[in-house]
């Protein structure tokens, strides 16, 4: 091979493998984790039901009361979290600034050719420019603490999750606002055009690696993956449902009482406790409690 | 893609049409017309008078013997490019109605069933054109060279009886083996981008054709010797991992070949070849 390759072209195959490695691990793995994770404000209720501590509590209420529970948990006692984070943003920007670079490449010819695998070719490339604009605002709002891109500027807290997370989506702290309808409409075209790239990007991941050669072995995997799709749809059209229609004030009430109280995530929650007596104390512990 | 808006006609409407196709009918020819490289192209439209079982080949060969468009203007001969007619050879391969195709076996009955219903032709959008509806394939063929699609037998000694090869492997590699250069699969896939020049062919997506003819002579008992380096290529640069699976290379292949099969079968053995060429290569 010619010396006068870029370094882009010589290792053009290694880079393109990372970059589907990337988009199924860490970034599948934790879109998986984060939409099942959100998505409990929506059946939260039923798992403290289970556990006989939805007492008193509306269904909304318990799913604020198990997701923030949940946050809480996610913040305080994830060991190497900041690490953890920084490596999923290098691994989404990796993925992002790939893609967005191959995609141009491409000269889509769906009118011409109207077949399903074409469409899917098209949609997820498109649904990779919107979910990097999505993920983009995203995380620098709920993340990042950019609240001047938030309406009526919320700054999402996770010792305040759903109530600030409902302010956000919703446009202000006080109910619905047509920014918030902005915000929630883009919302749901983000979530639900990444579910599609993830359950699509592992239906070619498979083809990509030679996991699944023949047809039939390409159709049987592709319904795997469908059904992978549907389910985080569902998870992440639960979670927006959820957040959209969380009260602020009733969630704050929770989010207070979690940070304040002993006995109710201790007793009703310890999922997360039994290997660490310490949890709440850590958690109290924690500066910006 | 060209300017071309007329309606693609699945095959469903193909036979519906050739039913109730109208005889002694005359058709329209809508033609994107190019006198040479690096010239300027032009639409130019021609009346042409069917005939039972009337082809696009048939119908070319009227409108070089009567170059006059619809307008009455006489202008040169249209050119196109082919030889076997009967589907094997893939030099006849141009765009009709906005996706691509052989016009040796493209029926006008099919496309075109009443009195003044259009046609229209363009050349292949991936290569260079020469003239007309006549372009340039070579880069495939360089393509079967960088991939080594050959088996290995010249050499100072004898190298004795050929492999034994079972049924079904032969008959999978019979699929294969069918592919005539044609340039469909390359036309419809947007990963493959038209490259004028030479230099810029090895940098760009080689395309599915060449991919599968990787995947024949890998499987051949002889040909396997060369895989390794077949594989270097398929991992260089405008290699295997360009490939976008759309899928349209599968859907527009008028042997059927399993083109996508293919890819995936290369993919699985770029995955094998670049781990162990990491472990143990140079």
């Amino acid at each position: 091979m010619s010396t006068h390759q870029s370094f882009m072209q010589r290792h053009q195959f290694l880079i393109r493998r990372l970059h589907s490695l990337t988009g199924i691990l860490p970034i599948g793995v934790f879109l998986i984790a984060h939409l099942v994770t959100n998505s409990s404000l929506a059946w939260g209720w039923f798992a403290l039901k289970g556990r006989g501590g939805a007492e008193g509590l509306s269904v909304s209420e318990g799913g604020v009361q198990y997701f923030a529970h949940e946050v809480t948990y996610l913040n305080t006692q994830v060991p190497h979290l900041f690490l953890i984070e920084v490596t999923l943003w290098a691994a989404i920007a990796f993925h992002s600034i790939l893609g967005f670079y191959y995609a141009m490449g491409g000269q889509g010819n769906l009118p011409h050719y109207k077949h399903q695998d074409n469409f899917r070719y098209t949609l997820q490339r498109l649904s990779g420019y919107f979910g990097i604009a999505f993920i983009f605002y995203h995380v620098a709002t709920l993340r990042w603490g950019w609240s001047f891109l938030v309406p009526n500027g919320t700054e999402w807290s996770h010792h305040w999750s759903a109530s600030t997370l409902a302010a956000a989506l919703q446009g202000s702290s006080e109910g619905w606002t047509a920014m918030g309808v902005v915000v929630s409409l883009f919302y749901f075209l983000g979530v639900s055009l990444l579910v599609f790239h993830f359950a699509n990007g592992l239906w070619t991941a498979a083809i990509t690696w030679g996991l699944t050669v023949s047809e039939h072995a390409q159709k049987r995997w592709g319904y795997v993956c469908a059904a992978v799709g549907v389910g985080l749809m569902l998870a992440s059209w639960g979670a927006l449902a959820g957040a959209m229609t969380v009260d602020y004030d009733e969630a704050q009430a929770i989010e207070a009482s979690i940070q304040g109280s002993h006995e109710v995530p201790a007793e009703q929650l310890d999922v997360h406790t039994q290997n660490d007596g310490h949890t709440l104390q850590t958690a109290e512990a924690d500066p910006e409690g | 893609m060209g300017a071309a808006q007329a309606s693609i006609i699945g095959a469903e409407e193909r036979k519906a049409n050739r039913a109730v196709a109208v005889e002694g009918r005359s058709v329209i020819f809508k033609i994107k017309r190019c006198d040479g490289p690096g010239k300027p192209w032009r639409w130019e439209s021609f009346k042409v008078p069917t005939e039972p079982g009337s082809n696009v080949i048939s119908s070319l060969r009227h409108i070089a013997a009567n170059p006059v468009t619809v307008d009455g203007k006489e202008t040169t001969p249209v050119v196109w490019d082919s030889g076997c007619l009967e589907e094997v050879c893939g030099a006849c391969t141009m765009v009709i109605n906005g996706r691509v195709r052989q016009s040796c076996s493209c029926l006008i009955d099919e496309y075109a069933p009443r009195e003044g219903d259009e046609i229209v032709l363009e050349p292949m959008s991936k290569f260079p054109v020469i003239r007309d509806l006549w372009v340039d394939r070579t880069r495939m063929f360089n393509a079967l060279e960088r991939v080594k699609a050959w088996v290995p037998i010249d050499g100072t000694y004898n190298l004795g009886a050929g492999p034994q090869e079972d049924h079904d492997h032969q008959q999978m590699r019979y699929a294969l083996s069918e592919c005539m250069t044609c340039g469909c699969c390359l036309e419809a896939c947007p990963q493959f981008i038209k490259k004028e020049h030479e230099d810029q062919w090895e940098s760009s997506f080689i395309g599915p054709q060449a991919i599968s003819q990787a995947r024949l002579f890998n499987e051949h008992g002889t040909g396997k010797r060369l895989k390794d380096e077949r594989m270097d290529t398929l991992t260089g640069p405008g290699g295997i991992q360009d490939c976008g699976n759309a899928q349209n290379c599968v859907k527009v292949c008028p042997k059927g070949i399993p083109l996508t099969e293919s890819i995936a079968a290369i993919g699985r053995s770029a995955t094998i070849h670049s781990i162990k060429k990491f472990f143990t290569g140079k």
